[in-house]
């Protein structure tokens, strides 16, 4: 039987490689994702095993302090402890300042898990050493000193200000911390243990005891690490964990790559659907496969095969073609990853990469297993059509074959209740996401799932419909059309697993466009209003000193590339009270003309009811004035108290500013009224603040980078404050993981154009007579590839534009649930991106039919004649 | 639809020129013999439809040549019911492909009317099977996905002509289809679809039809019908026909019957019967000579 399969396998070459190659994708797929996971866990688990230095042991995760390191140094086989802890400094240098992490090293320098890159270690309380960057940043090298600075919030005294220690410290070295660039961490400044010891002891001077981190400890070479662990463990009792430096590693390696994890699953996640369409192709695959080969296999049963024989050898066939288009996928994986390696590996010199993928039993045998899996499941309703060929159909003369047969009405009752049942749960999860997210997006998930398993359970119904119908309607327009609207649906199940393969891709890409579109819609609309001015410079101690902006900064800034809008407001501190004496605080107050506000706030509603004779209230300041809206208030200058003399009470301003309170959603801790309320008030108040619009280009960085340097060349200390980088930043990630999602689900895209590519020249083989006789009667070449064409382009398109529309009621449904807490998101339908996905939908059923056209049109009308 | 109407004023013309005379036998083209001819007709004899002269068809090369054809020169008539006998082998379905512009002669020329098909690329060949010349197939090759009313007119559709309603109707009265138009292949038997095959090949009324074993997948009774159809068309019609046949008594439906073996005209035989056919076939056996009956 194995020599027929491989004999039956030869013949169909090229049908089975174009099989193959869907399930290679899918498994190079698998493999690579694994691979890449590995790869990310080895990383970290280097960098973070890089931190404990040469330690043997490690006592984490629970007490360490200064007696446990005491206890550590007593048991037999320690030859070194040394407890770790950290606390932050600010550093500053001629060039700027910084906040870094500092820490002491270890007596035994064999446990540090730094390097000196430059001069050496601090050997006494003056000295620190600096991670090479942060010495950059400052502006120093070895030998220059820096200002530290350990600033300490005594706790429970709110009022009180904080404990500000400053020092002069002298740079002796630059210390590289192999794991900090991938840990994020940055590196770690060191400084000599006392130095380390005073800034602990202010942080909590009362205390008698060190707190570490974790203790490193350093194991004898003539002892037994298992039994020293063993001691250390009873000897410092179930405060803490004793871990060897691999099971610590490891340990934090999972606390880390915990998300990466998850990562790795998302991802596993789209490969799934890749394979899952790649079974739909080899199911189709094998379909015609044996539909073809009906007469060899009549042959056989006439000669004496059993069932059985029979569907052995499809199966065989389909283990034979699995197996070995895994394999190549496998290859294809682990070159594709190893390629991404070397490439990263010579552009990100700071993360420390493998070099070489990790090979582990698991990536081996998961995409094998899994291809093999899916290529025999796929294969088993056609092993079971093979075994009903009757031997009888040896003797017939041989018709085009025909595998359709009307699908049973359970599967229309199945695929009705899963659809119907899911869209409620997809409705369910919209409701109750309004009061519990998960449990709403729980019901969210499960519906769709459950309702798009329904929409491809029920492909054959609908598909073969919507493709009559959009054939009918192009039928009109000539011969080829319509041979083509009723070639295909003469096999509706086989144009029904094709589309449905298309379209599975296409409903994922779609709905990760309009999910994406509408989260960025709301995530905009939060943004604005959350930071409804792009950026915002100002004076520092704003408004209360009366100090104006620099002359000529507003222009300079309004010249500035990425520019949009830019106002000026006025500023002065008022006292704020109401009628009945209830409020009475100190506030700052800002002017802005109402035309200049709405078109430099973004939430424009926030400005609203800025006009003559009305305040703008932020919420944050109504919280704590106890304002409400509507409130009558009253406004007057309040001049703040000459310097040093905080006793004396400050002159209050004679003009007083009756206005009406508008409570805003504005952010922020000023009142805001027209320019010219405010110079009732003072008109000498100077333009202390700059609000800026800018572009939408994405380019905010750019700007905000300029409109900083503009500012420090004025002279004056400015602050530049706003959202506009943060709103590029969220708009950058919604778009990079959208082009990540669409390119891994573009995979699964692929795969079923292989399919549809595949169906079309099953169908010219299939029809092959019926082909010649339309040659023969007249059909010209270019009409019977038209025809072909025009039948691709039908069922890509059907299989495309119910995709888009299916993907976009999903990817809003999506949305809604996650953020419908947020905000209300309105649908935004990304006619660009869903546009993009029918035209090439289109495009490739046109040209996965110039194939099997160009063989279709070879043929003679001669074999119309001809007869099996 | 390239050609559509290219060539459509010569052949309205001769389509109604035959509309007039709807059952006249023997009803001779408009095509005359080009005056550069060869001279095997004489010039009282009926026009010719289809002509061979010298054609020869080569499969291989070299030792493994295959000479199907070995020089045929041969005229059909027009508006005759024409059979091509021989034993497998004798080259009567090559001939049938070199006539039809089914396949490339390696000599020789075939003319349909007046018209060397020798000449012709794959476009202008295409256009004359789909105005000039209709096939019946030994298995039908119906179209499974259209009624037989769409098969019938299919022809018409692919040039892009608006079918002639009398014309259809008289064929499918004749045929005996009128009750079955709305069916799909699959729900006719061998005989109907045989049938729907023939109509389908005279709907454009082309020059010549040919037959291809048109009996051999159907039982004795449907085939005897369906050849007599085949002679209808040819005495009632006024349509040529040229039948490739190994089976006598279908051969003796026939006005004449040519006899094939070895690539070469091996005999004639006018006004067959079934027992002349057999005896001529039998000839053909017993004699490595070509043997003229008659």
């Amino acid at each position: 039987m194995l020599r027929l399969t491989l004999a039956q396998m030869r013949r169909s070459l090229g049908r089975l490689t174009a099989a193959a190659v869907a399930i290679t994708i899918g498994t190079a797929f698998v493999a690579a994702t694994l691979l890449a996971g590995n790869a990310m866990t080895r990383t970290t688990y280097d960098a973070v095993s890089s931190q404990y230095g040469g330690a043997d042991l490690v006592v984490s995760e629970g007490e360490v302090t200064d007696r446990t390191l005491a206890v550590l140094t007593e048991v037999p086989g320690v030859t070194s402890v040394h407890g770790y802890r950290e606390t932050a400094v600010e550093v500053a240098g001629p060039s700027g300042q910084t906040v870094t992490p500092v820490t002491a090293p270890p007596q035994d320098r064999t446990l540090s898990g730094t390097t000196m890159v430059e001069g050496s270690q601090p050997t006494g309380p003056d000295d620190i050493a600096l991670p090479p960057k942060v010495a950059e940043l400052l502006g120093v090298d070895v030998g220059d000193t820096v200002r530290v600075t350990q600033t300490v919030y005594v706790v429970d005294s709110a009022d009180a200000e904080p404990e500000v220690l400053s020092e002069d410290l002298t740079v002796v070295g630059l210390v590289d911390a192999p794991g900090a660039a991938f840990l994020g961490t940055g590196g770690v400044s060191l400084v000599h243990p006392e130095r380390l010891d005073t800034w602990m002891d202010l942080q909590d001077p009362e205390s008698t005891t060190s707190w570490f981190w974790y203790a490193l400890v350093s194991v004898s070479p003539d002892a037994s690490l298992t039994q020293v662990q063993d001691s250390a463990h009873e000897a410092i009792g179930a405060s803490a964990e004793v871990r060897t430096l691999d099971e610590q590693a490891r340990a934090t390696t999972e606390q880390i790559t915990g998300s990466a994890d998850q990562l790795t699953v998302v991802v596993l996640g789209f490969a799934a659907v890749a394979l899952l369409v790649a079974a739909l192709v080899i199911a189709n695959t094998f379909q015609v496969l044996v539909a073809q080969r009906t007469r060899t296999l009549a042959l056989l049963r006439c000669v004496g095969a059993d069932r059985s024989q029979l569907r052995r050898s499809v199966v065989l066939e389909a283990l034979i073609l699995g197996g070995t288009a895994s394999v190549a996928g496998l290859l294809l994986g682990t070159a594709v990853v190893q390629a991404a390696l070397l490439v990263l590996g010579e552009t990100a010199t700071d993360v420390p990469l493998p070099t070489t993928v990790s090979i582990t039993p698991l990536v081996v045998l998961v995409p094998l297993a899994l291809g093999v899996l899916v290529t025999v499941l796929a294969a088993l309703s056609p092993a079971r059509a093979a075994t009903r060929v009757s031997p009888l159909a040896a003797l017939r003369p041989a018709d085009a074959p025909r595998t359709s047969e009307r699908s049973g009405r359970v599967r229309a009752w199945l695929a009705g209740v899963l659809m119907v049942g899911g869209g409620l749960g997809l409705v369910a999860g919209l409701v109750a996401s309004r009061d519990d997210l998960m449990v709403g997006l729980g019901f969210g998930v499960l519906g769709g799932a459950v309702s798009f398993v329904g929409v491809v359970l029920g492909a054959v119904f609908w598909v073969p419909r919507l493709v009559g119908l959009a054939g009918s309607v192009l039928g009109r327009r000539g011969t080829a059309a319509r041979l083509a609207a009723a070639n295909s649906v003469r096999n509706p199940q086989r144009t029904a697993a094709t589309s449905a393969a298309l379209f599975i891709g296409v409903t994922l890409v779609a709905m990760m466009a309009t999910g994406a579109a509408s989260t960025r819609t709301a995530l905009d609309k939060t943004l604005s209003e959350e930071f409804p001015v792009d950026v915002a410079v100002g004076t520092l101690g704003d408004g209360s000193d009366s100090l104006g902006l620099p002359a000529g900064l507003r222009s300079t800034v309004d010249g500035l590339n990425g520019v949009t809008a830019v106002a000026g407001l006025t500023g002065l501190v008022v006292d704020v009270a109401d009628g009945q004496g209830a409020v009475s605080e100190w506030v700052t107050v800002r002017g802005i003309d109402a035309a200049d506000a709405s078109s430099v706030v973004r939430a424009s509603e926030q400005v609203d009811g800025l006009g003559d004779g009305t305040v703008l209230v932020p919420k944050e300041v109504a919280s704590w004035t106890g304002i409400e809206d509507g409130d009558e208030l009253v406004l007057t200058q309040v001049s703040p108290p000459e310097e040093g003399a905080a006793e004396a009470a400050p002159a209050t301003g004679s003009v007083a500013l009756e206005v009406t309170a508008v409570l805003t959603d504005l952010p922020g801790q000023a009142l805001v009224v027209t320019r010219s309320s405010l110079a009732t008030l003072d008109p000498g108040a100077p333009v202390t603040r700059l609000w800026i619009r800018l572009d939408d280009d994405g380019s905010s960085t750019d700007a905000v980078t300029a409109i900083t340097a503009a500012s420090s060349e004025t002279g004056t200390p400015l602050e530049t404050t706003g959202a506009a980088v943060e709103r590029d930043f969220y708009q950058r990630v919604v778009n990079t993981l959208l082009a990540v999602v669409v390119g891994l689900l573009a995979v699964a895209v692929v795969i079923a154009l292989v399919g549809v590519t595949n169906t079309l020249s099953l169908s010219v083989i299939e029809r092959r007579r019926e082909s010649a006789t339309l040659r023969a009667i007249g059909l010209s070449r270019r009409q019977l590839r038209a025809t072909l064409a025009i039948e691709g382009v039908l069922i890509a398109g059907v299989g495309a534009v119910v995709g888009a529309l299916l993907g976009t009621v999903y990817g809003w449904a999506g949305a809604q649930t996650l953020l419908g807490q947020l905000s209300p998101v309105a649908l935004t339908i990304p006619w660009r991106d869903l546009g993009l996905v029918v035209a090439v939908a289109l495009v490739a059923g046109l040209l996965a039919s110039v194939l099997p056209g160009r063989s279709a049109a070879r043929t003679s009308p001669v074999e119309a004649l001809a007869v099996e | 639809m390239p050609g559509r109407d290219a060539d459509a004023p010569s052949r309205s013309l001769r389509s109604r020129s035959i509309d007039h005379r709807p059952d006249a036998l023997g009803d001779t083209p408009v095509d005359t013999p080009a005056p550069q001819a060869p001279p095997a007709t004489a010039p009282a004899a009926p026009a010719v439809a289809v002509r061979a002269r010298a054609l020869t068809k080569v499969y291989g090369s070299g030792e493994a040549a295959v000479h199907a054809l070995a020089g045929v020169d041969i005229d059909f008539a027009a508006g005759a019911f024409t059979a091509i006998m021989g034993p497998s082998g004798s080259g009567k379905s090559t001939l049938m492909h070199l006539l039809a512009g089914l396949d490339t002669a390696s000599g020789g020329h075939a003319y349909l009317g007046d018209t060397d098909l020798s000449g012709l690329g794959d476009k202008e060949l295409t256009r004359l099977r789909r105005e000039r010349i209709g096939f019946v197939f030994q298995s039908f090759n119906l179209l499974p996905m259209f009624t037989a009313e769409q098969n019938i007119t299919l022809p018409l559709e692919l040039a892009g002509t608006a079918p002639d309603l009398a014309w259809r109707t008289t064929l499918v009265e004749t045929l005996g289809l009128g009750d079955r138009l709305g069916h799909r292949p699959s729900e006719l038997s061998g005989g109907q679809q045989q049938r729907v095959a023939i109509a389908r090949a005279l709907i454009a009324r082309p020059d010549v039809v040919f037959a291809d074993e048109p009996t051999g997948n159907l039982d004795s009774r449907a085939g005897a019908q369906v050849l007599s159809f085949l002679r209808r068309s040819v005495r009632e019609l006024g349509r040529t026909v040229i039948m490739v046949t190994h089976d006598p008594s279908a051969a003796a439906y026939a006005d004449r019957v040519v006899l094939l073996a070895d690539g070469r005209v091996a005999g004639d035989i006018t006004d067959p019967t079934p027992e002349s056919v057999l005896a001529g076939l039998d000839a053909l056996r017993s004699l490595d000579e070509p043997l003229a009956v008659r």
